[in-house]
């Protein structure tokens, strides 16, 4: 779900993912780059991304993803889940219910 | 493929790519190169797993990991040449000699009918105690009251053997053929489909002599006719009555019989007419005497119903039978045999032999599996640095062991594809075994289908065998002990189990050079005693002239002046007439009641083999006579009743003083008496190897004439080239009268009785030569590890002071006790297995034999232990403790 919300503003290659998601929860989330790229690859075959080669910032081939539509759809879906949830156990943990921010 | 190339590629740039720009972006933040592109990679984790994991992603790697796993694994096999070479052949040795010796079970004894469900099919007879050959018989109105009365089968068919002439048309050359009398429920009985037409109907086995029909074999319709279809209605003229054809059996449906193939079958209720004057009582032709016992019975059994169950029935009806007519069924019990017990009884040395190859082929392979186990075993701490780093790397465990097991899979696969062929190769070795007979004697070593899944079962659980152990060992390797290379630190702990295999090995091998060996030394023992009768320079051709129709005057006429005449043919030093020719299958027996011997309860005559000769066959066959006389031309028809007994007879049933003068009782209690003039020496007459001393019983032709006798004849030079000359004359006799069997005792003698034991013999020492080379190449292997072992303590013995002798000596220690025990034991259970040996052959000179093989396998297996143990007391200690 992170890798498809980093891609929501366009292209971008392995590197360039992996280092939004950190800088993004603030380094909270340390990814082990190595991960990335299997989940990369499952996202392909799942048609939730597509993949091209091109050239990256040092004039380098390096391959891009971007969002499908399909893609664009599950985000979408598994964003909205992901608020519920979120209010769900809020609404337990602080009973003044608050506006789940995202 | 190159899609695959690719993608992998593209992926590996895709790392290579991420890992610069992190990189970049360390050196950035002020780390030096080498430092930042380590912390990249560090952060990266193992690229080995993420390309493993981005393949798994992909799919279709099972796929790709087989291709993997194989080309790595042939890899791994063909950078130890060695190994391979050796764990592969002993694979193949193993199942090649499996498949061999399973197909020659199968020919010999295991084969099944080739009818449906073989299993429902039981023989079904009668028996006296102590017959032999133990066969079930009936006669024909014994057939018929089991038939009617049986509840436990479906269906009762009996059938008989029955030579006869066979004329393609009217005044063809006569030919004699082999054919089967069948009861008409015959191919309803076994379920077997006519390929064409149909088999008989029941009214046409009802009256006798009514229906001549006739259903061919499939050979015999490919061979006269061609496979012509129309063949349907055709006339064939058999003893010289024309039967119409209705029918051909199907190709698979070779006979009923496990040996004979018969040309074709007539109806039962024919024989009457086929065999009008056949002489003596219980010939074929009768069908309704209750004693004339010369069918077979096969019944189907009904489903559901068990072989004990129908085996209680067939007792009870013949203890009915015998009580309704006790003087023909009082001394025989009825019962019911499967086609196995049947084979077995027949011939139990066979059966016996059988065994004894199939438990020696399982040995075999048990050899070769142990010997690849512990050849891979041996590879275990040379690949374990290989899989440490491996490990390290960051491979999976499971990987590995799949890697291993696939390794050994290729092993199993190229060994057992190796052994399949040794099977097939061996399999067409021994088909050229043939038997000189015009007999439709079939030995067909073929290698069917359960066979090659014998073979191939084989291999596959040698690969679970030996692939898994060896596999899992790896897959535990402790990393540490194994990177750090260290003779010192690895265990060398006594392995148990390969010295429990190499002794293993060594005692079978053993056990089968030694049965090899005295096998040989039995049947060298009985060839030099010799059969007891002349086989060089004899021919043997054989007659009957019942075939044409002769009545009894006419057939005696005819076999003197074919005497008389062969005797004036140059190059013919004596013509003799005799009933038996020894070591054939087609004996005589006869009933005897010796003058005043007193036989146990329940027996009323003595049951012995028989030939009816003419007064020069002691001369012409070398027979000698011990004691009395021969026989003379005056022992004729109108002279008292005489007969000659051999040694073996005599002393049975007068022992302790010469049988000449006595008198015994000719075919039971109420025949004629028979005065005994003279003792013959023994001989061998139904088999070369396995047979004890058998009584046998010589009387007068001219007091027994018969109609089928065999012609030999004593040669100056070559006894075949006598066959022409004999030729011309007989048909200047008579042209419609047919010569066959024409042989020359040499030759049927060498092919048949000596070169079938010679074959076994051949065999079994084969196998013991391979078990051997298993067992030293697996002794040679056990010590060359512990040598590689040790090789660092070896080096500080011999820095500190040890000498060569000395080095040597403790190396060897080990080897030669393992040979040693190995012998101990092999030689130990060679002494058990001798009981067995010696109903198939008697074994001569024990004592010979194991001094033959006893010294040879120790000296082999010491020989093999010293090479490697040379090699360490060569071991330079400055070399080897430089090293660590």
């Amino acid at each position: 779900m992170l890798i498809l919300r980093t891609l929501l503003f366009g292209p971008a290659h392995g590197h360039t993912i992996a280092r939004a998601i950190e800088r993004g929860s603030e380094d909270v989330l340390q990814v082990e780059h190595g991960s990335l790229y299997p989940a990369l690859h499952r996202l392909v075959k799942q048609g939730l991304l597509s993949a091209r080669d091109g050239l990256s910032e040092n004039n380098r081939q390096a391959r891009y993803y971007s969002l499908t539509a399909k893609g664009r759809r599950r985000l979408h879906e598994e964003t909205s889940k992901w608020d519920r949830l979120t209010r769900a156990i809020g609404g337990i943990l602080r009973p003044a219910a608050e506006e789940g921010k995202l | 493929m190159r899609f695959w190339q690719r993608r992998e590629q593209r992926l590996s740039d895709e790392i290579e790519e991420h890992l610069v720009l992190e990189t970049a972006e360390n050196v950035a933040a002020g780390m030096s190169p080498e430092d930042a592109r380590a912390a990249a990679l560090r952060k990266l984790g193992s690229v080995l797993r993420i390309k493993e994991d981005t393949r798994a992603v992909w799919g279709w790697t099972w796929i790709e990991r087989l291709r993997q796993d194989l080309r790595y694994g042939a890899r791994a096999l063909a950078r130890d040449p060695g190994f391979t070479f050796v764990a592969v052949v002993s694979l193949a040795v193993g199942v090649g000699v499996t498949c061999a010796m399973f197909s020659v079970a199968d020919l010999a004894l295991l084969r099944p009918l080739p009818v449906p469900r073989p299993d429902e099919v039981l023989t079904v007879g009668s028996s006296r105690t102590g017959d032999t050959p133990d066969i079930l018989q009936a006669s024909y109105p014994d057939y018929r009251d089991l038939r009617d009365r049986l509840r436990s089968f479906q269906a009762l068919a009996g059938y008989a053997f029955t030579r006869v002439r066979f004329e393609k048309q009217p005044g063809a050359p006569p030919e004699v053929k082999t054919a089967m009398t069948v009861t008409g429920n015959f191919f309803r009985t076994l379920e077997v489909e006519p390929e064409l037409g149909r088999g008989f109907l029941p009214e046409e086995d009802g009256v006798p002599g009514r229906n001549a029909v006739v259903v061919l074999s499939h050979s015999f319709w490919r061979q006269e006719f061609d496979a012509d279809s129309s063949v349907l209605g055709r006339q064939l003229r058999i003893n010289g009555i024309d039967f119409t054809v209705v029918g051909v059996a199907p190709e698979q449906f070779t006979s009923v019989d496990q040996w004979m193939h018969p040309a074709f079958y007539v109806p039962a209720m024919m024989s009457p007419r086929l065999n009008p004057d056949r002489g003596s009582a219980g010939a074929i032709g009768d069908l309704e005497s209750r004693d004339a016992r010369f069918l077979t019975l096969k019944g189907r059994l009904k489903p559901g119903v068990s072989v004990e169950q129908a085996r209680a029935e067939v007792a009870a009806i013949g203890t009915a039978l015998a009580r309704s007519y006790p003087e023909t069924n009082r001394h025989f019990t009825m019962s019911a045999r499967t086609e196995l017990e049947t084979r077995t009884r027949l011939t139990p040395n066979i059966a016996v032999t059988v065994a004894m190859v199939l438990v020696l082929a399982a040995a075999i392979l048990m050899a070769a599996c142990a010997n690849v186990a512990g050849l891979l075993t041996s590879r275990v701490p040379a690949r374990a640095r290989e899989m440490a780093v491996r490990l390290a790397l960051g491979a999976r465990r499971m990987r590995l062991v799949r890697q291993l097991i696939t390794e050994s899979a290729l092993l199993a696969a190229a060994g057992g594809v190796l052994g399949v062929a040794l099977g097939y190769a061996s399999v067409a070795f021994l088909d050229r075994f043939t038997y000189v007979s015009d007999l439709p004697v079939m030995i067909s070593l073929r290698m069917d289908e359960r066979v090659l899944l014998v073979g191939l079962a084989a291999a596959v659980a040698s690969v679970f065998l030996f692939g898994l152990v060896p596999a899992f060992r790896s897959a535990r390797a402790d990393l540490v002990t194994d990177l750090k290379n260290t003779s010192a630190t690895r265990n060398v702990r006594r392995l148990w189990g390969r010295d429990i295999l190499v002794i293993g090995q060594v005692a079978i091998a053993l056990l089968l050079l030694t049965v090899a060996s005295l096998m040989h030394l039995g049947f060298r023992e009985q060839l030099r005693a010799g059969p007891g009768y002349r086989t060089d320079h004899v021919l043997t051709m054989e007659f009957d002239p019942s075939l044409v129709r002769y009545t009894s005057a006419r057939t005696a006429q005819f076999y003197r002046d074919l005497r008389d005449r062969v005797r004036e043919l140059p190059g013919v030093r004596s013509v003799t007439l005799a009933s038996f020719l020894p070591l054939t299958q087609e004996f005589q027996i006869n009933p005897i009641v010796p003058e005043g011997y007193q036989f146990p309860e329940g027996v009323d005559s003595a049951r012995v083999l028989s030939s009816r000769v003419d007064e020069h066959y002691f001369d012409t066959l070398a027979v000698p006579i011990v004691e009395g006389r021969p026989f003379r031309a005056t022992d004729d028809a109108d002279a008292p009743r005489v007969a000659i007994v051999n040694q073996a007879l005599a002393a049975q049933y007068w022992p302790g003083r010469s049988p000449v003068g006595h008198r015994f009782r000719l075919d039971g209690t109420g025949g004629p008496w028979v005065e005994i003039v003279g003792v013959a020496g023994n001989g061998k007459y139904l088999q070369l190897v396995g047979e004890t001393p058998t009584g046998f019983l010589y009387l007068p032709y001219a007091q027994h004439l018969r109609s089928e006798m065999i012609l030999m004849v004593h040669s100056a030079g070559d006894p075949a080239g006598l066959t022409a000359p004999i030729r011309d004359l007989v048909r200047r006799l008579d042209p419609e009268q047919p010569v066959f069997e024409v042989r020359t005792m040499e030759a049927f003698f060498q092919q048949g009785a000596v070169r079938s034991a010679q074959l076994l013999i051949q065999f079994i020492a084969a196998m013991g030569v391979m078990g051997m080379v298993l067992a030293l190449s697996g002794l040679y292997g056990l010590v060359a590890y512990a040598v590689s072992a040790r090789t660092r303590e070896i080096g500080i013995r011999m820095a500190i002071g040890a000498r060569q002798g000395q080095v040597l000596r403790m190396v060897l220690r080990r080897g030669l006790v393992l040979g040693a025990s190995g012998v101990a034991i092999g030689v130990v259970l060679s002494a058990g297995m001798r009981q067995v040996l010696e109903s198939a052959v008697p074994a001569g000179g024990a004592v010979t034999g194991y001094a033959l093989v006893v010294p040879v396998v120790l000296a082999v297996t010491m020989l093999a232990a010293l090479i490697p143990a040379l090699r360490a007391s060569r071991i330079d200690p400055a070399i080897v403790l430089r090293y660590e």
